[in-house]
């Protein structure tokens, strides 16, 4: 197994308390690839040792081929992983438009910046109307718009989103999920951390489930589906 | 010129204490002495009485102001760009501006003896050695000692920052020939000024204010129409988020501090030049000011520091007018109001960070 982004027994601790305890995974080039988990399993934690916002204190990640560990976080997104964060995080005083070329940061042709802008306003209308808003005055819906098109802009091989649907009414979820894999269907690798299971495993391939920083099960959705971990995953 | 203004600087103000505010304070007062002597200061004023002061004099203290207030905003900018990018409060700002004060004086001295006396050519030179060897003092602060604390308390920042500025402005004191002594700053710029009644607007007032504002719209343009301007901002908002877009974080804090640093060296110069007076107390009353100006605007908001800083310098301006008797009160009245100020808007007249939406 390849794997576009491999996780090899990282474990990952604030201070000195281990959060993660040796976890595995790989992402296959193309897929949509869950990691599901209560609060508090390491979900978030995970995400940040890919980022390098918090590295591991051992294991490697290994991403397109290459050793990504150790790297400053700006190194690693320049390797092509883009982040929509938990709570989507928009840039509060910046306009909608800014928001998105912080988004293409490390984009150096003016040419291919404004075709993607473009291309998000395409997707997302609402914010062509609110181009030069304040992200902050935004609602929280529209916001995960902004938050969604700047993940977009630096166009990732592997888009890491980190609970799309917290704090969103059910139609709004729901909405989020298509654009998900409308996102994966253009060609874009896609980790989704996720606590809302049965929506997630409808859109995946491939899944995780984390508990108390260890990977507990993993699968196709339907095997994951009825299996008891999953289930003591979130209830246990 | 140097060697002369030494003596004068040594023997003529030998009795002041530079360096504490009551001796900064008198110290300006005889800068005022002086300009009266030139006739064309407002602090005649301060003799006559308030409501003898016609328009000619009105301009005069307007003039004084906006000159003051561009120095303060220059300095509050820098305090508030360090907040912004790390939530620190960096308490060596005004001391670095000393230092760049000090660098323009030393290019000087070092022109001089070269035989290198055009006035435009020296002037260009100092402020390109003063800014650029502040911007990089800037940039080595925040490696050394402002980026590795920021895992520490943010009181740490503060308090070594603190020693830090100490370090410098004692340093100046000390290693800069005859330190101790207010050195006299070269007068570069034209001397004439153009009469309208009592009020005489002097050129190099009005180049050093042209210059002011075009340093201020240059940061502005910086800021708002470029690339590393919106990481900055990026930066200032939200540090991690900012990373995660690819951001060099560490590059944009390093940027920052050369920015905000150059320009104290540039308000350094421009107070030397405004008083043709230096010494190595300048920065500790500036800073002060500086910081109480970013405070009352808003740390965080550079419109805000900018306003604070004509605020401040409006402040004791109208100290000035209202205690003629005693116009060396003007920082205990300007710094009283902003106590009431501070009181009034504990978070600033702009508040710049917004809470967010959950």
């Amino acid at each position: 197994m390849a794997g576009l982004l491999r996780i090899e027994s990282v474990f990952t601790a604030y201070d000195r308390a281990d959060v993660l305890h040796g976890v595995s995974l790989t992402v296959e080039p193309g897929s949509i690839t869950c990691l599901l988990g209560a609060n508090g399993s390491g979900k978030t934690t995970l995400v940040r040792s890919i980022l390098g916002l918090t590295p591991p204190r051992a294991g490697r990640i290994i991403f397109d081929g290459r050793e990504i560990t150790a790297l400053p976080t700006h190194k690693i997104i320049a390797a092509g992983i883009a982040c929509i964060p938990e709570g989507r995080k928009v840039f509060p005083k910046l306009t909608v438009e800014e928001n998105l070329r912080v988004g293409a940061y490390g984009e150096r042709s003016k040419a291919a910046v404004a075709a993607r802008m473009d291309e998000i306003m395409r997707i997302f209308p609402r914010l062509a109307e609110r181009r030069a808003q304040l992200a902050g005055t935004m609602s929280g819906g529209e916001q995960a718009m902004v938050s969604i098109g700047r993940g977009l802009m630096c166009a990732p091989k592997l888009l890491l989103i980190d609970e799309p649907s917290l704090g969103l009414s059910p139609l709004l979820v729901k909405e989020n999920f298509n654009i998900i894999r409308h996102i994966n269907a253009r060609g874009i690798t896609i980790l989704l951390v996720e606590q809302n299971v049965h929506q997630t495993l409808a859109i995946s391939h491939q899944g995780y489930v984390l508990s108390k920083g260890k990977v507990v099960a993993a699968g196709s959705p339907d095997e994951l589906k009825d299996r008891a971990e999953v289930r003591e995953a979130y209830f246990g | 010129m140097a060697t002369s203004g030494d003596r004068l600087g040594g023997a003529g103000l030998a009795l002041v204490k530079p360096g504490t505010c009551a001796g900064r304070a008198q110290l300006a007062m005889r800068h005022r002495v002086r300009e009266k002597g030139r006739g064309s200061r407002p602090e005649a004023g301060s003799v006559a009485t308030a409501n003898t002061m016609d328009i000619g004099l009105f301009a005069q203290y307007v003039m004084n102001g906006l000159m003051l207030g561009m120095m303060y905003a220059l300095v509050a900018v820098g305090f508030t760009l360090f907040f912004g990018v790390l939530d620190v409060i960096k308490f060596s700002h005004g001391d670095v501006l000393t230092v760049g004060a000090f660098t323009a004086l030393a290019t000087f001295v070092g022109l001089s003896r070269l035989g290198l006396e055009s006035q435009w050519f020296d002037l260009a030179v100092m402020l390109g050695a003063a800014t650029l060897a502040m911007a990089l003092l800037g940039m080595l602060i925040a490696r050394v000692l402002v980026l590795p604390l920021r895992g520490a308390p943010p009181l740490n920042t503060l308090l070594i920052t603190l020693m830090l500025g100490t370090v410098l402005r004692e340093s100046v004191r000390l290693f800069y020939p005859q330190g101790a002594n207010p050195k006299p700053f070269p007068a570069l710029l034209p001397r004439g000024s153009v009469n309208l009644g009592d009020f005489h607007l002097r050129f190099d007032n009005v180049m050093m204010l042209a210059a002011g504002v075009a340093a201020i719209a240059a940061l502005q343009y910086l800021l708002h129409r470029t690339k590393l301007g919106l990481a900055i901002r990026a930066v200032a908002q939200d540090e991690e988020t900012a990373r995660t877009m690819g951001i060099n974080f560490t590059a944009i804090v390093l940027v920052t501090f050369a920015i905000g640093s150059a320009l104290a060296a540039f308000a350094g110069v421009m107070n030397g030049l405004y008083y043709n007076e230096i010494n190595f107390g300048i920065g500790l009353y500036l800073g002060v000011i500086g910081f109480s100006a970013a405070i009352i605007g808003g740390l965080g908001s550079i419109y805000g520091a900018i306003l604070g800083g004509f605020l401040f310098a409006a402040l004791q301006t109208v100290g000035t007018v209202l205690l003629p008797f005693a116009s060396a009160y003007k920082d205990v009245f300007a710094f009283a109001v902003v106590i009431a100020l501070m009181a009034w808007r504990p978070t600033g007249l702009i508040r710049e960070k917004i809470s967010e939406r959950v």
